[in-house]
């Protein structure tokens, strides 16, 4: 691959693009204080807070639940700042056009989402918006984390050769399978924090003292659908490290988040049955939120390195010349 | 190769944007604002007859849950007086805040009264934690605290409200137009902080007051007489009165019985 830019040009875009994702967890993890704390609708205006201008409300008045959302209020306007930054900054220097308009899109995320937010504060909590809300900060977190690997000096100078021979699924397609399943389950995530099903089953491992548990109401259903969904990523997550770990685990650049997600998918697993066992404490309740935000990132680095990586198909028998 | 690369991220994306479209929520059925219970016939007859009695409580109340007002500074310093929720407050062998009420009221039209009833935010508790009115009867909030709260009423048959009071001394008024029971109430700054009302379309309800007492008055006839806690649920008994006539009953709550709907 040609190299886009002189070696070295633009890293501070990268490193801003870089803090800016960082940012963005911190971001979901205050967001995640807000649901556990049950404090969404302490501030009850929008934007204003209780009638000050957001950045001038009175830090004396941070108090009980304020404390949480309104939190949540300044760091989502500082991330949003962020982006406002990052994506003009990559519309300036950034030659590659595709690479300008995500960062337009990221931008364009960033600003919709703060509207559900405060849609979410005006309409008392709608589980179909905080749901959405919910949903979009995840799309927006990849968004930064896109924006940071395709502006780092490492993707722009071009990512190693890969020769392999023909897999009946390709790594590239798996590692996409893997990103969607996760995507899919922290929607099941977010559903079940907005519907207030996170106790619907009360009992882990079991539900309601069996394999199968009683379908009783639509929450035990979304309930349930979570834990089957845990399942079926973890399964995935070891399918993508097993395949990684045997068949290219010489190239760093993807080894390293294939085990980074299969350690922050077990922490997640435990923080999930954490979040039962303790009656959804705040603590484990926003780790959980958070440590899924993480896995999707990892999984969605992976598997833009495993596009970004070109695959030189050989036959079977060549193998061994390789 | 970056056409290639830019397909496969837009895929990834538009995938993810396009689940991102989901939601779901629970289903409650929600009456139009403005829409009272049809309460069509004739005036509302004399309440001359007293229903009275005690709410009895037997057993060892269970220990309601402790208060923690640290997050707040001016609340702390109210902490003492309020150690703990009310969920269960009996004195004299009897339990307080019940709500009595009856559930089949004679086909009339009732009158809404123009006086309010009141709601009061202070030394961040609410006062009363108990207490009936009548459906579009003036509800006045107060705030007598020197701290922000936000009164939020999780309605289901009425429009959710939910309005901040960051001064000392607001007041704000609202009215809820239809029947609901119970329709709590709660601060989301102040987590502990609780209320439930009971909203009627006709004057028959009461909150039991010191040592579990309370009286109703009723028209004559035969009622279904409710007595509701908002931890051990309700109790129904049958109450038959006479004009000017007065009747005695009781209800138990026994510490260990289980919660009814």
């Amino acid at each position: 691959m040609s190299s886009v830019y002189e070696e070295g040009e633009n890293v501070g875009l990268h490193r801003f693009a870089l803090f800016t994702a960082c940012c963005t967890v911190f971001l979901i993890f205050v967001g995640g204080l807000v649901t556990s704390t049950e404090s969404g609708l302490s501030v009850p205006d929008w934007p204003t807070t209780y009638g000050w201008n957001m950045f001038t409300f009175p830090l004396s008045k941070w108090v009980g639940g304020i404390f949480y959302e309104h939190g949540h209020r300044l760091v989502a306007s500082f991330v949003g700042f962020l982006t406002v930054i990052l994506a003009i900054w990559t519309w300036l220097k950034e030659k590659r056009r595709w690479v300008r308009w995500l960062s337009a899109s990221a931008l364009a995320a960033v600003i919709l989402q703060g509207v559900l937010g405060g849609l979410t504060v005006l309409f008392l909590l709608p589980a179909p918006i905080s749901t959405l809300h919910a949903c979009l900060a995840q799309t927006f977190f990849c968004l930064t984390i896109s924006l940071a690997l395709f502006t780092s000096p490492g993707w722009k100078r071009g990512l190693p050769v890969i020769k392999r021979e023909a897999e009946s699924i390709p790594l590239q397609t798996l590692c996409a399978m893997t990103t969607g399943a996760i995507y899919l389950q922290l929607i099941l995530g977010a559903l079940m924090r907005h519907t207030n099903a996170g106790l619907a089953i009360p009992d882990f491992p079991l539900a309601f003292g069996r394999i199968i548990p009683p379908f009783t109401s639509d929450k035990v259903v979304i309930h349930f659908a979570h834990r089957l969904g845990a399942v079926i990523v973890a399964a995935m997550i070891v399918w993508t490290f097993s395949r990684i770990a045997r068949f290219y685990s010489d190239y760093r650049l993807l080894y390293r988040p294939a085990m980074t997600m299969l350690v922050l998918v077990c922490i997640q697993l435990t923080l999930g049955a954490l979040t039962v066992w303790t009656a959804k404490a705040v603590t484990p309740t926003t780790a959980h939120v958070a440590t899924g935000a993480l896995v999707l990132g990892t999984s969605l680095l992976l598997t833009l390195r495993a596009y970004g990586m070109v695959v030189v198909k050989v036959p079977a028998n060549f193998r061994g010349a390789l | 190769m970056h056409k290639r690369l830019l397909f496969a991220f837009s895929s990834i994306l538009l995938l993810v944007l396009a689940v991102s479209c989901g939601g779901g929520g629970d289903k409650t059925t929600e009456l139009p604002p403005g829409a009272a219970p049809a309460v069509g016939g004739p005036a509302a007859p004399n309440a001359t007859a007293t229903v009275s009695g005690k709410i009895a409580f037997e057993g060892t109340p269970p220990p309601n849950e402790k208060v923690q007002m640290s997050s707040d500074p001016y609340c702390n310093m109210h902490a003492k007086d309020y150690p703990t929720l009310e969920t269960v407050k009996v004195s004299d062998g009897g339990l307080e805040n019940v709500i009595i009420y009856i559930n089949n009221p004679p086909n009339a039209t009732y009158p809404t009264p123009t006086s309010a009833v009141e709601i009061n935010q202070e030394n961040c508790h609410y006062t009363p934690h108990v207490f009936t009115m009548q459906t579009s009867q003036p509800l006045k909030i107060k705030n007598s605290d020197a701290t922000l709260h936000n009164i939020h009423a999780f309605a289901e048959k009425n429009p959710q409200y939910n309005v901040g009071q960051p001064l000392k001394d607001m007041v704000n008024e609202t009215k809820f137009p239809n029947e609901e029971m119970p329709l709590p109430v709660r601060c989301d700054v102040h987590k502990w902080m609780g209320a439930f009302i009971g909203v009627f379309h006709h004057p028959y309800h009461t909150v039991s007051k010191g040592g579990g007492s309370y009286e109703l008055k009723l028209p004559a006839g035969k009622y279904e007489v409710v007595a509701w806690h908002e931890k051990y649920g309700k109790q129904t008994q049958m109450v038959d009165v006479m004009d000017n006539g007065k009747a005695d009953l009781n209800f138990t709550f026994k510490a260990d019985s289980k919660p009814t709907d």
